[in-house]
């Protein structure tokens, strides 16, 4: 086996499942997941002797994110493709985002998995793919600044907004 | 909603997250026992992350998505990763050839179980089994930034008759990883997080001590203990089982 390959088998084949988890939560379809994990490991491949040995799962996932919104540019509608500014759209049309939303965290706690999962799907790209690695991927929020090439301020206002509608969302079906 | 990363709004997540670093948990926790709105806040969160946590990946990919992936790249997917069936047969057959060291090295997750027990052995000769005591989890998470790269998983499982003790920095394949410390009856048990390959299922048995070994998330957990092999499988299926930094 050569280098390239015996160091592909040690930084990127570990976090294949996350690869895949992470591309099936930003593509919301897993024939297109399989596809972006395949195309982000060929290129995780040919940039094998560019990953310095720091987080093999943060290099891995951000190759992952990348290749999943170009992927997703080239073959869907590109209408779909998120704005850089979600913040600022967000305020623009009255984000109820810090509403005095306040269920009861018990019914939270019990929340039914499928509908939390189609509230997840329904957010905006930026605040779901923060999430997602927050929640699901367990990423410090350094490694989620560096994935998702953002400063920590601005993963932490994603993060605050992202669960303040999905816990004001199953507060209101549940109600 | 403002961006200023002090925001008490923004904070109360922050705590949540293990973020804070031990001083700043505590003024927060301080805060928070005077405000009950952010008190409720926190309670929310609390909740709202457990939810999130059923719906972890399972860390595992579709069979067909890594054969595809691993010839893509040109690697032979039967060199890589035994089964425990063809493992059991490389065994019978390594056991007449080959001495124990020789078959260590194929066992998946390679010599981390060994290295995880070692470090037990070595932390109970030591004066005292971790680096920092403390049976909050809001301190022994953030006590971790800096120490290692990965933030640990950490969980409460004092009510289930398993306090935590404490945290320590381990160095598994050479690279500092975080351990967490319970307490069962009068024994420890060590849980150690490593990125790295998944440990195969089943307990497993060296000088007399058990390992268990899961995936979660991404990470694989080594649980290694003196205590009843029962014991040791009850505490991994709580540990498992609980919420995430709650």
């Amino acid at each position: 086996m050569s280098d390239e390959r015996t160091r592909f088998a040690n930084v990127v084949l570990p976090h294949l499942g996350d690869a895949y988890a992470l591309a099936r939560w930003i593509a919301r379809n897993e024939s297109d997941a399989e596809d972006i994990v395949q195309e982000a490991c060929l290129r995780a491949f040919r940039g094998i002797s560019g990953f310095g040995d720091v987080n093999a799962r943060a290099w891995v996932l951000s190759i992952v994110r990348n290749t999943a919104y170009t992927w997703l540019k080239k073959h869907r509608d590109p209408r779909v493709i998120p704005v850089d500014n979600v913040e600022e759209v967000a305020d623009a049309a009255g984000d109820q985002d810090l509403g005095p939303a306040a269920p009861d965290a018990g019914l939270i706690a019990r929340a039914d998995s499928a509908r939390l999962e189609a509230a997840i799907a329904a957010l905006p790209d930026e605040f779901r793919e923060t999430l997602v690695l927050r929640e699901l991927q367990g990423l410090d929020y350094r490694a989620i600044a560096e994935v998702t090439g953002v400063p920590v301020g601005t993963v932490m206002s994603r993060l605050a907004r992202a669960r303040r509608r999905l816990i004001a969302r199953l507060g209101k079906e549940d109600a | 909603m403002t961006q200023q990363p002090d925001h008490p709004l923004l904070l109360v997540h922050a705590y949540c997250d293990g973020e804070l670093d031990p001083a700043n948990a505590l003024a927060f926790e301080r805060r928070m026992a005077e405000d009950p709105l952010l008190a409720a806040e926190r309670d929310r969160i609390m909740a709202f992350k457990s939810a999130m946590a059923k719906l972890r990946p399972a860390g595992v990919a579709p069979p067909a998505l890594r054969a595809r992936v691993e010839r893509t790249v040109g690697l032979n997917r039967t060199t890589r990763r035994p089964t425990w069936s063809a493992l059991a047969a490389s065994i019978l057959l390594s056991a007449v050839i080959a001495s124990a060291a020789t078959w260590r090295l194929l066992v998946p997750g390679g010599l981390v179980p060994d290295e995880v027990v070692d470090s037990h052995i070595r932390s109970l000769m030591a004066a005292q089994p971790f680096d920092v005591a403390s049976s909050d989890r809001h301190t022994v998470k953030p006590w971790f930034n800096g120490h290692t790269i990965q933030s640990p998983r950490v969980v409460d499982l004092a009510s289930d008759g398993f306090p935590l003790i404490g945290g320590r920095v381990d160095v598994i394949a050479k690279t500092p990883v975080p351990s967490l410390v319970y307490r069962y009856q009068k024994h420890l048990i060590t849980v150690t997080q490593v990125q790295g390959p998944a440990p195969p299922s089943g307990v497993r048995t060296t000088e007399g001590y058990h390992v268990i070994g899961w995936m979660d998330g991404g990470v694989a957990y080594w649980a290694v203990s003196d205590v009843g092999e029962g014991e040791l499988k009850k505490f991994v299926q709580l540990f498992r089982a609980a919420p995430t930094d709650q």
